[in-house]
């Protein structure tokens, strides 16, 4: 907000008053407002405040080539970027029923899940910065660097990849790169140890953390809560394995599950998650060599594409839940409509409004980064 | 109830239904195309009787052609593991008068989101949403943007000076080669 547009408000004498948290705060990734009202230090209400991000995404890609806004689309959720291409790829190939090759497939599926290992490293590290922990958000952030150092190399760019393409990937993965990869999952499994005794076991943390912001599974149901969050409460329910896409099918991992709902099950589903993705990354590696074939097919000139009349929702599980693209084609060289489901548009908005109520102050920037909210994903 | 078993009933519940067309797109996809007076019906139905608990997003899009908005509401069930998008139209009224349709939201709680970023977006007013208010947009007087008959271009032409943007120093560096690549007159959004 403006500051000539701030006005003075006189209120009837009360012990409420009003907090700000935002729009730059620790709490949550990017520029976002919370607005508290509190009795001392307890919340009687929340409100959520976004637009301090809003860039007009939506608007964008409808004045832009199809090829073009792949350039856009992973601006929306900065630290998992790769989702965004990927199920942008996927409506564009539904619509213009392209087959992928099955290299292109396996060789996506390696990108998701390292990115979701970065951005689960950097939750982690947010996560324990609330708690007033902040020796394993440097870690984190130093963990998450390694991993974009592959992307870099595989991409181009560290954290926006512009990598896939409707019909596949860009270009084949260079030489000696699943080594390389190998070598990076081995160095994250020896940090496991360290990771659980400085945060998830530290009952420092711990004690911090449990009992505190509980959501449970009817509520979070009712709220239209996805991902991490939702199978905190107990509910195996995940897109990779519920409404598979790509080869998901063919590989072998498990739903963690927690079952208390509050932050602490939050964070400790996506440390179990990060370590699956380990999992998918080994098999991804054994297998991958095998898979031959191009890693792209072709499509028309990008420059003059006219993609088929049609409408396509396809969604993913991104590191924060599900995430959606709804895209319209009529026919044009441009989008006719894309809209955006971010995972974290419920997470952000109504699920904080009503968690936050009856909250004490200090817990409500954790239980603000333990649902992992994106403000990008809200405010497009 | 097996998944199988939850698609019959689904089937025998959307025969059931006057006026509506079903599309199978494939195992997990099914379009469903509803007269705007039988939606909010359909998806109780839909939520009581079929198992579809989440409603994964509500699209708006924009038809100037036909004079319609095109609403469509996603809805996932856990149990019959399918996604049903119900399609439905709505007329379309100038910028200044808001379109009118139901809110969902007692049906619903995330309709809530969808329903006020369609309003500030597109201009359609949802009876009975509890937050028809701005959200992202919330020093924004102009019409909602999102609608095709609004000109990004031309609006920020019209609005801002671009004389204000490109003061008398910066004229004097590009006079001697420097300064930014693209002039404004030549900038397209």
């Amino acid at each position: 907000m403006r500051p000539e547009n701030y006005q003075v408000v006189s209120l009837p004498n009360s012990d409420e008053y009003e907090l700000f948290i935002g729009p730059n705060h620790p709490g949550i990734e990017g520029n976002y407002a919370f607005k508290l009202k509190l009795d001392g230090d307890r919340v009687i209400s929340g409100k959520a405040d976004a637009g301090y991000l809003h860039r007009g995404f939506e608007k964008l890609m409808e004045g832009r080539l199809w090829i073009q806004n792949l350039a856009i689309v992973p601006r929306i959720c900065v630290p998992d970027p790769v989702p965004m291409e990927v199920v942008y790829s996927l409506t564009v190939e539904d619509i213009e029923k392209t087959e992928v090759p099955l290299r292109a497939q396996w060789i996506r599926v390696m990108q998701l899940e390292l990115s979701r290992i970065a951005s689960h490293l950097f939750t982690f590290g947010g996560h324990a910065a609330t708690t007033g922990m902040y020796t394993p958000s440097y870690w984190g952030v130093a963990d998450r660097d390694l991993a974009l150092d592959l992307f870099e190399e595989l991409t181009g760019g560290r954290v926006y990849h512009i990598y896939n393409i409707p019909g596949g990937v860009r270009r084949d993965i260079p030489n000696g790169f699943l080594d390389r990869l190998s070598d990076y999952l081995d160095y994250l499994q020896t940090r496991q140890n360290d990771y659980d005794n400085l945060l998830f076991t530290n009952q420092v943390f711990v004690k911090r953390a449990r009992d505190i912001g509980v959501l449970n599974q009817e509520q979070a149901l009712e709220w239209g809560v996805t991902g991490p969050n939702l199978r905190a409460t107990g509910l195996a329910f995940d897109v990779r394995r519920d409404d598979p896409y790509l080869i998901y099918e063919q590989l072998d991992f498990d739903i963690p599950v927690q079952s208390a709902g509050d932050c602490l099950s939050r964070i400790l589903v996506r440390r179990d998650e990060l370590f699956q993705s380990v999992r998918i990354l080994r098999q991804i590696i054994k297998h991958l060599p095998s898979v031959k074939g191009p890693v792209r097919s072709p499509i028309p000139n990008p420059l003059a594409w006219n993609v088929a009349k049609g409408e396509s929702y396809c969604r993913v599980e991104s590191s924060k839940g599900e995430l959606a693209y709804y895209t319209v084609s009529d026919g044009g060289d441009k989008p006719y409509r894309v809209h955006v489901r971010g995972a974290s548009s419920m997470h952000a908005v109504q699920v904080l409004e009503n968690m936050s109520v009856g909250q004490r102050i200090e817990d409500v920037a954790q239980i603000m980064f333990s649902l992992d909210a994106c403000p990008p994903e809200v405010d497009r | 109830m097996k998944c199988d078993e939850i698609n019959a009933w689904l089937d025998a519940l959307l025969s059931e239904i006057n006026e509506i067309e079903v599309t199978r797109k494939s195992e997990r996809r099914v379009r469903v195309d509803v007269p705007a007076s039988s939606l909010p019906a359909l998806l109780e139905l839909l939520k009581g009787k079929a198992s579809y608990v989440h409603l994964s997003a509500i699209s708006c899009v924009d038809w100037p052609g036909d004079e319609e908005f095109e609403l469509v509401y996603h809805c996932w069930s856990y149990e019959a593991k399918s996604l049903l998008s119900a399609h439905t139209r709505i007329p379309r009224n100038s910028a200044e008068e808001f379109a009118h349709y139901v809110s969902v939201y007692d049906i619903y709680k995330p309709a809530a989101f969808f329903e006020r970023d369609i309003y500030e977006m597109f201009g359609v007013y949802f009876e009975s949403s509890p937050y028809m208010e701005k959200f992202i947009l919330t020093e924004w007087n102009g019409p909602p943007p999102m609608r095709k008959d609004f000109d990004a271009e031309a609006y920020v032409n019209d609005t801002f000076n671009w004389a204000d943007y490109h003061p008398q120093w910066l004229q004097d560096i590009e006079e001697e080669g420097g300064g930014i690549a693209i002039r404004p007159e030549d900038i397209r959004l």
